[in-house]
């Protein structure tokens, strides 16, 4: 019985020591636009904890330029869900820099940013991406409550010397591109890398082929229950596996770091995956060659679009004491030359029109967004509780073990439309 | 009784009331007060933040028709079934063996306490790295196809993380039990040398018999964790491959902070709250009364 009280103080001396760590990480974000000094202060809140460097440095050149303003920046981590709590609290910045995803969604139906369809730049945008925001807008309104600022692209990310290497072309169309992946394999390469012990890249492609496959309007008609993913997604889910038959041994115990590391070393030729990635493979080895091309995964050449979403908008706050202000800083970061600096930075892409990203990493997928050929990530319309990065895995698990695959797709399918009922009604 | 109520009573010293209430009033501020609230939200539709209303007891209707949350039980009791009983297996022969006349001893002691001194998130950090990069490598090397691949990435998953739970939880497990094993008193062994009761006669009929209060603690304490197993398994697997290690304590989190589900997943974690103290009163009712049986 000794032995019992001698646990129950450690006990109780470890459930003091947690909460006092807890207590001590509370209430550190008060972040009000107030006056001090004499200067305004104005808090941008930036959901990207990947670009604060890039941006404080185009605050600081609007800070210079404006000499009764200061902006400040709050980049915390799980952004999204602080911004919602800060939205319970009543308590929101005067900009926010975020995804155009179901967060957005959220801030924006619940009324919280300045319409900002009037401004100058807007014209500037391209529609492709303005329209990205308003089929996320509350009832799909066509109103700039955020203008998108800077995109992404995702699809086959290959090793420019092994292509070359091995003679081989970039394919445009699905059967083409099954060409190019038998030829890797023949010639002894290893054609595709997957790194699904990190579930969420197996959404990847899905997101490159749902988009050129799916029938026209699906998320739309899914939404209000008038159509299911069994007797649509059959196409992708078989073209799905088929990919699965390059992948390297052992795909589902690869992770994201480890697998990018191998396809800097020239482990494998092709990688789907996004822009995004690309950072790493180049801090991994800096001399690789790499490009990029939108997954193929229709036949007809037209509707294989380049996936591309709004990887960051811009939105300014309802109650904000200096809409104003902010509104120019919007305005601000909307200049050709200051949007370039920006992408410049990330790899990413601009939705102004003009702005080009230049660099040769991403060159193969450049043209069709420039030209708008693209498609947003479909993922972006599912429920936020529709979790289909499990359901790919355990799919991708299920075929790694053997099942058959019409049986596995037919569970997957079922699954998908069980799953996405349940997400839906919340 | 009558002579004792009428004794006048020590007086007790007033820092030990100041000590235990400023205790008790961070307790209740900072636990029972949370905990009160998660279970008033239960019976709402609250997402996080914004309106809320209340809903009866939908949310907890709701989980007996919800798939994802019938495989995160059974996940969870087959977890901490297993768990438990290798640790305590394992832990008391370990104790059993530290507990001898060996060569250094408190070296080894220091050694096998080790793990419980570093963070979960940091030995599964360690293993994800073992599983993934030295284990395919070894496997392959020595031809074995099971050993070749990241165990975390197959069905088997819940090895993966048994293995890891199990290294770390011997540590405290044994610590109990070597405390337990010292209190034994030299003279009952002797007694049992004498009537020629030795090796593993001993140990069933004296050792196990007499560590039975040790016994109960660690079996309680063991279940109660692994039945609320979380940070081992959001380090090393997320959960997946698809939903395969899907804890209950992890799909509480997953989908009551990422998927707006907090409400619904409230009434879980006050279910899983329920479950825990069923089975913690439960293992005492009758570990204790074998205990009493044995005393």
């Amino acid at each position: 019985m000794k032995n019992k009280k001698i646990i129950s103080v450690l006990m109780v001396g470890a459930l003091m020591a947690g909460m006092l760590t807890v207590t001590g990480c509370g209430g550190s974000s008060d972040g009000d636009s107030s006056a001090k000094g004499g200067k305004t202060e104005l808090e941008l809140f930036s959901s990207k904890a990947e670009n604060k460097d890039v941006l404080q440095q185009l605050v600081d050149k609007f800070n210079e330029t404006h000499e009764d303003v200061t902006i400040k920046i709050t980049a915390p981590a799980d952004a999204g869900t602080v911004l919602k709590t800060r939205m319970a609290k009543n308590d929101m910045p005067d900009i926010v820099m975020m995804g155009g995803d179901n967060n957005y969604t959220e801030v924006e139906s619940a009324g919280m940013l300045v319409d900002l369809s009037d401004q100058d730049y807007i014209s500037n945008i391209q529609d492709s991406y303005m329209q990205m925001v308003y089929d996320v807008n509350k009832d799909k309104e066509e109103k700039a409550y955020g203008v998108p600022y800077a995109t992404n692209a995702s699809g086959v990310i290959y090793n420019v010397d092994k292509f070359e290497e091995l003679g081989l072309e970039i394919p445009k169309t699905w059967d083409e591109f099954i060409d190019v992946l038998d030829q890797i394999k023949d010639a002894g390469e290893q054609p595709l890398l997957m790194t699904y012990k990190d579930a969420w890249t197996s959404l990847c492609p899905w997101n490159s082929m749902a988009p050129d496959l799916q029938p026209e309007g699906f998320t739309d008609d899914r939404k209000e229950g008038k159509t299911t993913f069994v007797g649509t997604h059959e196409e992708i889910v078989e073209k799905y596996l088929t990919l699965l038959d390059y992948a390297q041994d052992d795909f589902m115990g690869l992770t994201y770091d480890d697998g990018n590391k191998a396809f800097a070393n020239g482990d494998s030729v092709m990688i789907i995956n996004g822009n995004w990635a690309i950072n790493q493979y180049k801090s991994a080895n800096a001399d690789l060659n790499v490009n990029m091309f939108a997954l193929p995964a229709s036949n007809d050449e037209s509707k294989n679009y380049v996936t591309s979403g709004v990887d960051v908008l811009l939105g300014v706050c309802k109650d904000s004491a200096n809409e104003d202000m902010a509104k120019e800083f919007v305005s601000f970061m909307m200049e050709p030359e200051n949007a370039q600096t920006y992408i410049d930075d990330q790899f990413a892409f601009s939705a102004i029109k003009g702005v080009e990203q230049n660099n040769e990493t991403v060159a193969g997928v450049k043209e069709d967004i420039a030209n708008g050929k693209v498609a947003n990530f479909p993922d972006h319309y599912y429920p936020s509780g529709f979790d289909l990065s499990a359901l790919i895995s355990e799919m991708c698990l299920n075929y790694s073990n053997g099942m058959d695959n019409q049986e596995n797709m037919d569970q997957f399918l079922k699954q998908c439309d069980e799953k996405y009922d349940i997400a839906n009604v919340d | 009784m009558k002579k004792k109520t009428a004794r006048k009573r020590p007086a007790v010293n007033k820092v030990y009331y100041i000590y235990v209430g400023i205790l008790a009033t961070l307790f209740f501020v900072f636990h029972t007060i949370p905990f009160l609230r998660g279970v008033l939200y239960s019976f709402t539709d609250w997402k996080g933040y914004g309106d809320w209303n209340f809903v009866g007891l939908r949310n907890y209707l709701h989980m007996f028709s919800d798939a994802d949350t019938g495989n995160a039980y059974l996940f969870t009791f087959k977890f901490a079934v297993i768990a438990t009983i290798l640790v305590n297996v394992i832990s008391l022969i370990l104790a059993c063996a530290l507990n001898a006349k060996i060569k250094f001893k408190n070296t080894i002691k220091a050694f096998y306490f080790l793990p419980y001194m570093l963070g979960s998130l940091i030995v599964g950090f360690i293993f994800n790295y073992i599983f993934a990069n030295l284990i395919p490598q070894l496997g392959k090397s020595l031809g074995i196809q099971a050993l070749s691949v990241n165990i975390l990435g197959t069905n088997h998953a819940i090895w993966g993380i048994i293995a890891v739970a199990v290294w770390t939880g011997c540590a405290f497990n044994t610590l109990i039990y070597i405390a337990g094993l010292q209190s034994i008193d030299t003279d009952v062994y002797e007694a049992a040398d004498l009537d020629g009761a030795t090796g593993f006669r001993r140990f069933t009929k004296i050792t196990f018999p007499l560590l039975a209060p040790s016994f109960t603690i660690n079996m309680v304490l063991s279940a109660k964790g692994y039945l609320m197993v979380y940070d081992q398994i959001m380090a090393m697997t997320e959960g997946g491959p698809g939903t395969s290690t899907t804890s209950i304590a992890v799909l509480i989190y997953k989908k009551g902070f990422g998927g707006g589900q907090f409400a619904y997943q409230s009434a879980n974690a006050v279910m899983l709250f329920i479950v825990v103290v069923l089975i913690s009163v439960f293992q005492l009712r009758i570990l204790e009364k074998r205990e009493e049986k044995l005393g």
